[in-house]
């Protein structure tokens, strides 16, 4: 089992203080738990998205009664969804910013341009400025296969608030048949 | 003493240059030459490719520290996202012989060795424990005299703590104490704590919701009248700046508060001009805020 999930008894402290949680419906920390306590794998649904809307401020675990590593957890529960071949368009993106240049953000004309004005070198020396340091951390991810886990990997639609909502109202209707059958 | 090594990460080489300009001057202005790390990478971002595959993100975020314990280098970082990364990095490789075995087998094919007999630091920690409160205060020749906005940000904060560092109490203050070494005032202000909204990926996976994040901070800070939010980190100085700039677009609304790293603040105080500190390269428009600094807002 993930972490030390076991240990939360569906109380919402976390998602009570979840600043995400405020702002998207959809996003419920304790049900995340919960469903991958009961691996309730077929609802996956449920969870991606969902569970990469998390921005980590780690204000749910601070307030977790049962101490529960939460933020841990979450993550955990990602690279789970990651490895089935489940990821966000736009974390496929900042995946192929790492692979193609070594950063997640790479320099782009106006920072360039920025730099110049500052004084400092056009290119920052980093990997920007350094092939053979490209070379190694692509060989890096090579030897870990991220290179491969990001090019296989399925794109998962990002929905909007008001499609998610759609979406868990098929699935209560989905329950309740299945409840009544 | 070991030396220092300045990684840059992404955002403030790539974005907001001004805080790696500042950086250097005013570490330079301490007497500290900080060392560049060349040819290290994305640290790599903690929420997103930590929670993509695990061994990657540990992977690569060694390769960075070994490359600064080469030069026999602490390694400083001005992110709150690199820090958490490398921090972490380093203390699971520090614990963990099997991990550590397990990461160098792969470094060795790129040349490298994670040793382990380095530290990494964040600018705010190591100013404050390194430099201290009164030593900032005797190098700062202009009184800055200013309303701050503080922002701790989250990956400040839970790193120092799971270290045991002291630094994290209930009555949190010591990026508020660098602050107000300034001359500035630290003003408190509704759920400080709270964060910008941009981390863990969300802004790339739900830039509305990260936004309206931002916006309820940015409402909180306004209502205390503060004139200008500082921070520790380069991806919370582009969710707010940058935000500000997103959401009078999205909603018709004119914030206009002028954003700093710590490093610029300080950069000031030690009396160098707003521009070599790339504070006109914001975003949001600081015309306003530079004036005013030049009219004398600070006092010498």
């Amino acid at each position: 089992m993930i972490s030390n999930i076991e240990r939360c008894y569906q109380c919402g402290q976390c998602t009570s203080v979840c600043p995400m949680g405020e702002q998207e419906q959809t996003y419920r920390i304790r049900r995340f738990l919960q469903m991958e306590k009961l691996g309730l794998e077929t609802e996956e649904s449920m969870v991606v998205p969902f569970i990469f809307y998390c921005t980590t401020c780690y204000k749910c675990q601070d307030n977790c009664p049962q101490g529960v590593n939460l933020v841990d957890a979450v993550l955990a529960i990602r690279e789970k969804a990651v490895h089935k071949g489940k990821m966000l368009e736009a974390h496929k993106k900042v995946g192929q910013m790492l692979i193609n240049y070594g950063h997640a953000v790479p320099t782009n004309t106006d920072a360039m341009e920025k730099r110049g004005l500052l004084g400092l070198e056009e290119r920052p020396p980093t990997v920007q400025a350094s092939i053979e340091g490209l070379s190694e951390i692509k060989t890096l991810m090579r030897l870990t296969g991220f290179d491969k886990l990001v090019a296989e990997s399925e794109v998962e639609e990002q929905l909007t608030e008001n499609a998610a909502m759609v979406q868990q109202a098929d699935f209560t209707q989905q329950q309740v048949a299945e409840e009544k059958a | 003493m070991s030396n220092l090594s300045l990684f840059l990460g992404c955002v403030a080489p790539n974005r907001y240059p001004g805080i790696e300009a500042a950086t250097k001057k005013t570490f330079s202005k301490l007497g500290i030459e900080l060392d560049d790390l060349e040819g290290a990478s994305c640290c790599p971002a903690p929420g997103v490719f930590r929670s993509f595959d695990k061994t990657t993100w540990l992977t690569l975020a060694s390769r960075n520290i070994a490359l600064s314990e080469e030069m026999d280098d602490d390694l400083l970082t001005i992110c709150n996202g690199c820090y958490s990364t490398l921090k972490e990095a380093e203390t699971e490789l520090k614990k963990d012989s099997g991990l550590k075995k397990e990461v160098n087998e792969k470094l060795f094919e790129t040349g490298h060795e994670f040793r382990g007999q380095h530290d990494v630091r964040h600018v705010i920690e190591y100013l404050y424990q390194n430099i201290g409160v009164d030593g900032i205060r005797e190098i700062v020749s202009n009184q800055l005299d200013l309303r701050v906005a503080v922002h701790y940000g989250c990956h400040l904060v839970q790193p120092l703590k799971e270290a045991g560092s002291g630094l994290v109490t209930n009555d949190i203050t010591f990026f508020d104490e660098l602050v107000e070494a300034t001359g500035a005032k630290s003003i408190d202000y509704e759920d400080k704590m709270m964060c910008c909204g941009a981390g863990g990926g969300a802004r790339a996976a739900v830039q509305d919701a990260t936004l309206r994040i931002t916006e309820k901070k940015l409402q909180n800070m306004i209502e205390e009248q503060v004139d200008c939010i500082v921070n520790a980190c380069p991806f919370c100085h582009l969710q707010f700046d940058s935000g500000q700039q997103d959401i009078n677009k999205n909603s018709g609304t004119n914030y206009e508060i002028p954003v700093l790293h710590y490093t610029q603040l300080l950069g000031l105080a030690m009396g160098f001009s707003p521009e070599e500190l790339g504070i006109n390269l914001n975003s949001t428009n600081t015309a306003v805020f530079i004036q005013r600094i030049k009219e004398g807002f600070v006092t010498a």
